[in-house]
């Protein structure tokens, strides 16, 4: 295997033994995903027309650099405009390993050969690649051996590398097709190590639907300098894609001005949700809790019951629907039932069965450590929401968001901070 | 169930207050950190207002300094370390890191020295004080809630007021502070030389270019509003060093004409008798621990960061110690060794708080070059590069610097000369 960090500065030998200059940087065709090939060699200290070598003369990498052809005869290499140079535009550049989920480094880059060709194969982002770029990769070698370990390289291909360069377009709309596909979790990982500017131009190109699940595992940082700079009416379309209490509490942390503006941008429906959310206080129940939630008219049997639940958007829109809950004429909670024994449940048994006076059950201003404590207390998944005068139900607290209290949210927040938010 | 702690109303106001004020004039008051009011409280104890110039000169350079680094952030939305390695590589960043470790290293340990001086002020055992100092801000700082505490500590802090209000109490001539504050006298003995890097190094620091850079990258400030950040940061330079002038003042007034020498927490203390007399130890006391605490919350884990920012290692408080191993050691590591030093028997506190800082001066050329090489770089800063009249301070500040400290190792080793 040959790295970059071993080319550069060696000298370039043509067919009769003459130094025709150092290697400056090495350019590879960026049109090829998996692993591009080397078109051409940037060389300094060489003659004027001589900087630029095409890869097709390249006899030899290693162990040392030689041409097939005599200096006289070298063709120039002419740049085509997809070349991407190594040394200047990767190397020590920060890059997302789509395989491994992170963000990495680039300490070396591996070229390899294969018949004729040379091609760029993967990027090293390991201590490894560090010490060899300090010349220590005998130290670290003997240091890992006195601790009984390998030192391990390891090289992610280049096919699962996402460049996160926001100022090259064509390479940042390669790497947004291969982020995509990450899970939210990871990608808002990711996220909240990047910079600001850099984050922002990596979502712009992303799906309203991904960007939305991204945003919902995203800290409030991130979510607020994406949104502050997407056009408000995509902000809108991207809002409306989350879950209304995620809306609610992203447009909690906004100047009025701008949440009312984003507010009449969203479609009427979700827009109303968001707005009875925002009603409440952030630490109580209506605060925390989710409109989206399955629910089935009471006097149903089974069969009625899950047929319902096949064709309701809310139910849909339900993220995890533990419990479906039986509901009246006026939207009353008659009772609930868990989709374990709904579903296991004969056909035609009424679901009567699972009407109960005596649901645990708190109001939107119930304090939001009160719900974690019922949630604790009785072994629930979620707590539905019942307003006071009305008797009517219009949410749940899912366990997830009760115990936020219990686990404070500001652990996971990183840097120390004097100031801001 | 927990219970949450509400602080009273008009407390919360002040935090508040606290909250909107910009990144630059905090990093600036946090410079009067421990080593800060050591170093100053030593300065104008030995060499009265005659120290005064220097601050004049050191606050300019700040200025500056501390200028570019915002301006990198605004303008690159990344960190120092980001910029060193993309814009230098591997062999560059290692050696930029190293200076950066060591300077820390210094400041931290520094702090831990400050903590031992008050405890040793009240007869407590630097034993006791130190690990426990250590250990509290350690689990703050790992569990991560550390956002009142530092608020608290950020309060505590404001008694470097005190010194302020002493100068008015003593009422000393200003027509010679004046006069002293605007003639550069130098001395060219290593204890002179050592004091004027010891200045230079607590205000201009290493950890204050990455620190106030990473702040402003965060908080993703738009260029439009640029103005209001570089004011923020002139402001709060300026600030700075107003306090650290009126701690030179205070103890140029009292303690220089006595002839007596800093040493430890009890004279340094003594300055603030006029204004707070048997008391003074205890409002000095405050100052320092508030400072010391504070700059130990935030300095190791922010030099924790720059270092896994330019090696590319796993890193942040919400990832598992399984999964960021690397940053976990750093962090630890930075923290116990600082401890470790200042439990050494014997070692004297307020001397190692002075060398401390001058060592951060003598390794701040480094960092200064490649901050000075990276905001006149077209490619990271487009038109926001440095203009000339900041390049010309910014490299005279470097050569001062790089000056002194061969003055002061040629007085050191060839002391017949």
């Amino acid at each position: 295997m040959i790295y970059l960090s071993q080319l550069i500065d060696q000298k370039v030998w043509d067919g009769f033994g003459h130094v025709v200059g150092k290697i400056d940087d090495i350019m590879v065709n960026a049109t090829e995903k998996s692993a591009p090939p080397l078109s051409a060699l940037v060389l300094k200290g060489a003659p004027e027309n001589k900087t630029m070598i095409d890869a097709q003369s390249i006899a030899s990498l290693w162990p040392s650099v030689t041409l097939k052809t005599d200096i006289t005869k070298l063709v120039p290499y002419t740049p085509k405009g997809h070349e991407l140079l190594l040394k200047q535009r990767v190397l020590d550049q920060q890059i997302v390993d789509t395989e491994g989920k992170r963000l990495v480094r680039v300490n070396d880059l591996q070229i390899a050969r294969k018949g004729e060709q040379f091609f760029l194969t993967g990027v090293d982002a390991s201590a490894n690649g560090l010490l060899r770029r300090l010349g220590l990769e005998k130290v670290g070698k003997s240091i890992a051996r006195t601790f009984k370990k390998e030192a391990k390289t390891h090289v992610i291909p280049w096919e699962f590398v996402a460049s996160i360069e926001h100022d090259d377009p064509l390479r940042l709309s390669v790497s947004q097709s291969r982020l995509v596909q990450m899970p939210p979790a990871d990608i808002a990982a990711i996220l909240d190590n990047l910079d600001s500017h850099t984050s922002k131009a990596l979502l712009q190109g992303f799906p309203n639907e991904e960007l939305a699940d991204t945003l919902e595992q995203s800290s409030q940082e991130v979510q607020q300098a994406v949104l502050s700079h997407l056009h408000p009416e995509r902000a809108a379309d991207v809002l409306e894609e989350m879950d209304p209490d995620e809306a609610a509490d992203i447009l909690a942390d906004m100047d009025d001005q701008t949440s009312e503006r984003l507010l009449t941008l969203m479609e009427d429906d979700d827009a109303e949700e968001v707005r009875t959310l925002l009603g409440y206080p952030e630490t109580s129940s209506g605060g925390i809790m989710t409109t989206e939630f399955a629910w089935v008219p009471y006097t149903y049997n089974v069969e009625q019951a899950l047929t319902h639940l096949r064709s309701s958007e809310e139910a849909l829109e339900d993220e995890f629907m533990y419990y479906v809950y039986l509901l009246d004429e006026q939207e009353r909670l008659k009772g609930v039932v868990s989709l374990r024994d709904l579903v296991t449940a004969p056909l035609d048994q009424p679901l009567s069965k699972w009407i109960d006076d005596d649901i645990a059950q708190v109001t939107p201003l119930t304090p939001q450590e009160e719900a974690a404590y019922l949630v604790a207390k009785y072994d629930l998944m979620a707590l539905p929401v019942v307003e006071p005068e009305s008797k009517k139900m219009i949410g749940i607290v899912t366990v997830d968001d009760a115990l936020d209290t219990v686990l404070p949210t500001a652990w996971k927040k990183k840097l120390p901070r004097f100031s801001g938010k | 169930m927990k219970r949450q702690f509400k602080f009273p109303f008009w407390l919360r106001r002040i935090f508040l207050f606290f909250t909107i004020i910009g990144p630059g004039l905090i990093t600036a008051s946090a410079d009067n950190d421990a080593p800060g009011i050591a170093t100053y409280s030593i300065s104008g104890a030995k060499y009265g207002y005659g120290f005064l110039w220097i601050i004049v000169l050191i606050t300019v350079g700040e200025v500056l300094v501390q200028e570019m680094a915002a301006r990198m952030g605004a303008v690159t939305g990344k960190g120092t370390a980001d910029l060193i390695r993309e814009r230098f590589g591997v062999r560059t960043s290692a050696f930029a890191m190293a200076c950066l470790l060591l300077a820390n290293i210094g400041t931290t340990l520094a702090q831990f020295a400050g903590v031992a001086a008050v405890g040793e002020l009240f007869g407590i055992s630097r034993f006791l004080t130190v690990p426990l100092a250590g250990l509290l801000i350690g689990l703050i700082i790992l569990r991560g809630n550390y956002k009142n505490i530092e608020t608290v500590l950020l309060i505590l802090c404001l008694s470097a007021f005190s010194y302020v209000i002493t100068v008015f109490v003593i009422k000393p001539d200003w027509g010679i502070i004046l006069k002293e504050a605007l003639t550069p006298t130098i001395k060219l003995e290593s204890d002179y030389l050592l004091a004027v890097l010891a200045v230079i190094g607590t205000t201009i620091t290493p950890w204050g270019i990455f620190y106030l850079q990473a702040s402003i990258a965060d908080k993703g400030t738009d260029l439009k509003d640029y103005n209001h950040t570089r004011l923020d940061v002139v402001f709060g330079s300026v600030w700075g060093n107003i306090i650290s002038a009126f701690i030179i003042i205070t103890t140029a007034a009292t303690l220089y004409p006595k002839g007596i020498l800093v040493n430890s927490a009890e004279e340094a203390a003594m300055a603030l008798s006029p204004l707070a007399g048997s008391f003074s130890s205890i409002l000095f006391s405050v100052g320092m621990l508030g400072a010391s605490l504070l700059a130990v919350s935030v300095l190791p884990l922010s030099t924790t960061y720059a270092m896994c920012e330019a090696f590319g290692f796993e890193r942040g408080l919400n990832r598992p110690v399984k999964e960021a191993p690397v940053f976990y050691s750093i962090f630890v590591g930075i923290m116990v060794i600082s401890m470790l030093f200042v439990l050494i028997p014997g070692i004297p506190l307020f001397r190692i708080m002075l060398l401390s800082q001058s060592v951060n001066a003598i390794l701040l050329p480094v960092i200064l070059l490649l901050v000075l090489s990276l905001a006149n770089d077209r490619n990271i800063m487009g038109e926001w590069t440095n203009k000339r009249f900041a390049n010309v301070l910014g490299y005279a500040l470097t050569g001062l610097i790089f000056l002194a400290t061969i003055a002061l190792l040629v007085g050191m080793f060839l002391p017949a000369a």
